[in-house]
């Protein structure tokens, strides 16, 4: 009762260090969606590969760009003990020009120019198609020459149906649908099936000369010329990037290491998400700000509280005279500090999800439940230990100061 | 028997050559619905006194009885002993500024674990027969101080003391108001057998109670203080 009489007594007041507070809660909320959609655009496909563990060529530090596994490796890992099912992924870098507006097409203006195109990375998957979630187009693998993409790849003009080019190698990708929350390294990705991405990360490997993209490659002096992709390194046939599978039951990722002896690394897609690219560095960097923000939030209702409380020493102590136990006079602190939380999370939340609505879907922000549960539980948490420094004072108060004004 | 006993009480701050006495073999009795008025300059251990008997200090020696209970040894603590045994009157009313009047008087249930339908009843009752029926649902900011000192009385008086400890009740009122709360105050310490200690320098307002004791220094004497030649009488 008199917890909630004071806060409705002193709405403005109450009002204003709720909205400074959800500020606050705001701010851990944005960092933590911020970190989430960090992670996620920089490890999405990665992280998200269906699989129990994912099994690296042995020294690249569980680099997607530097592991490289040959066919025979490949059947090694499918074969090896505790495995139940694997399936190759494939990965490379692309630069994807989007498809030329018909206009420009009629006006004979180039489209797939170098000045169009953006980074995008390629995936290619030998199987387990189902785990890309479709948000547009039919599901179902797609076909050779053929892409799912990932939905922020939208934003650079790339539309379902769209044919997009490959620069500089000259090949294309007609995109059959759209996946979601698969961006790796901050830009789309392009899921092609095995052999489409076998001949593009070849091709891009070896390298092709945008000369020879546009057909201009006779011009160039003998010698400077790279030979075309195709056809070449047939011994490379059927190798992959990584293997993604699934263990036996009681198998750990360790123990498949061990079974497969030198020359790979295994690990979880979790744990391989965040190893290279200095994942560590920017998680680490991201939870320090979220924690310096609940710090800063703590401190603010600590210290709104601790001053409150020694305005009105006068009253707890009449009110210690009258009976009021320290429990009961912390008990209604608490009850406002709740109150007051409470409203400026609410605060907070509104402020969130109208900043990230406000994002644009290449912006990192991932907005996650238990993400932002457990900032809110630590703004509680923070709140609480805030607490302290007024229970401090209410357990100083001296109830005979009600009637001592300094006479004995 | 004595409602209210204090046994040779004395209060030393301090220790060696530095200790400040403010009180020293301070010895009385009360009867049930008897008022006493404690009469002093200030400083001279008026407050002390009221705080040691509300046990809301603790003696250097000595030792005060409600009922024939120590005060020092009451069970539940000091806290719950206040609460069920004790009104207190503050000279400053502390009336909590966010409450109604009514609400005033039913922090001290409330304080007690819950306000039932009897509490709201003697609220109800207690506002009626001090006249503050009307302003039931004001906040003490918009009180007069003659309404905020009845507010006072009457949360005092809601856990139907054993004891009522009044201090200076007439410090902020006019003349007149100030006879008018004292008389109030003293009907209804009659008309419930309720045991009152009332601290005042005031000797027109000691004029209406049973008993006065005068303190003086820290010590209790038995007429009015003029001067250090008149102590020793």
């Amino acid at each position: 009762m008199l917890a909630l009489k004071e806060l409705l007594n002193g709405k403005v007041r109450f009002g204003l260090i709720a909205l400074a507070v959800g500020l606050v809660v705001a701010l851990t909320m944005l960092m933590s969606a911020m970190s989430e959609g960090l992670i996620t655009g920089m490890t999405g496909a990665k992280g998200s590969l269906k699989a129990d563990a994912l099994v690296f060529q042995g020294d690249t530090q569980l680099a997607l760009e530097r592991s490289l596994l040959s066919a025979e490796s490949v059947s090694a890992v499918a074969e090896s003990p505790g495995v139940e099912n694997a399936y190759p992924v494939g990965h490379a870098m692309i630069s994807v020009a989007p498809a030329a507006p018909e206009e420009a097409k009629a006006s004979g203006d180039g489209a797939g120019g170098d000045e169009a195109s953006f980074d995008a990375r390629l995936f290619g998957l030998g199987g387990e198609w189902e785990q890309l979630p479709r948000v547009e187009g039919e599901a179902g693998p797609p076909g050779p020459g053929e892409a799912i993409v990932d939905v922020t790849a939208q934003v650079d003009g790339i539309e379902l149906g769209d044919t997009v080019s490959l620069t500089p190698i000259g090949r294309e990708l007609t995109v059959v649908g759209f996946t979601e929350n698969r961006r790796y390294i901050m830009v789309p990705t392009f899921y092609v099936d095995m052999p489409t991405w076998e001949d593009i990360y070849l091709a891009t490997a070896l390298g092709k000369t945008a000369e020879e993209a546009s057909g201009q490659g006779e011009d160039l002096p003998e010698g400077s010329q790279q030979p075309p992709a195709e056809g070449i390194s047939p011994a490379l046939g059927g190798s992959a990037s990584i293997v993604a599978v699934e263990l036996s039951d009681g198998v750990s990722p360790a123990e498949l290491e061990g079974n497969l002896g030198a020359g790979f690394e295994v690990a979880t897609p979790e744990d391989a998400a965040l190893a290279g690219n200095g994942m560590s560095v920017m998680v680490l960097a991201t939870d320090g700000i979220q924690w310096v923000s609940l710090i800063i939030g703590a401190l603010f209702i600590g210290v709104f509280f601790y001053i409150t409380t020694l305005h009105k020493t006068g009253q707890i102590a009449a009110m210690k005279a009258l009976g009021a136990s320290n429990v009961y006079l912390y008990r209604q602190l608490l009850i406002q500090i709740a109150v007051l939380v409470t409203v400026a999370a609410a605060i907070g939340m509104f402020l969130s999800l109208g900043a990230g609505m406000s994002m644009p879907p290449t912006m990192a922000f991932d907005p996650q439940p238990v993400g932002w549960g457990l900032s809110l539980l630590a703004v509680y948490v923070m709140a609480l230990v805030g607490s302290f420094f007024s229970l401090h004072t209410i357990l100083r108060v001296d109830p005979a100061t009600a009637l001592d004004r300094g006479e004995h | 028997m004595a409602l209210l006993e204090v046994q040779a009480i004395s209060k030393r701050y301090g220790e060696g050559h530095t200790a400040v006495t403010a009180l020293e073999q301070v010895s009385f009795a009360l009867e049930a619905g008897q008022l006493l008025a404690v009469l002093g300059p200030s400083g001279s251990g008026k407050t002390t006194l009221l705080s040691i008997i509300a046990g809301l200090l603790h003696p250097t020696s000595g030792e005060v009885r409600v009922g024939g209970q120590s005060v020092a040894e009451a069970q539940g603590g000091g806290a719950a002993f206040r609460r069920r045994n004790v009104g207190i009157v503050f000279q400053d009313y502390h009336l909590i500024p966010y409450l109604s009047a009514r609400e005033n008087l039913l922090l001290v249930p409330h304080l007690d674990g819950r306000v039932r339908g009897e509490d709201r009843a003697r609220a109800d009752g207690l506002l009626e027969e001090f006249g503050l029926a009307p302003r039931a649902g004001h906040r003490p900011p918009m009180l007069s101080g003659g309404e905020r000192q009845r507010v006072a009385v009457a949360r005092a008086l809601m856990n139907e003391p054993q004891l009522m400890l009044v201090d200076e009740p007439t410090s902020h009122l006019d003349t007149e108001r100030g006879f008018q709360v004292v008389e109030l105050l003293r009907a209804q310490i009659h008309g419930r057998g309720t045991t009152c200690v009332m601290v005042t320098h005031d000797e027109r307002m000691a004029a209406h109670a049973d008993q006065v004791i005068r303190l003086l220094d820290g010590r209790v004497v038995d007429r009015p203080a003029t001067g250090d030649k008149d102590l020793s009488g």
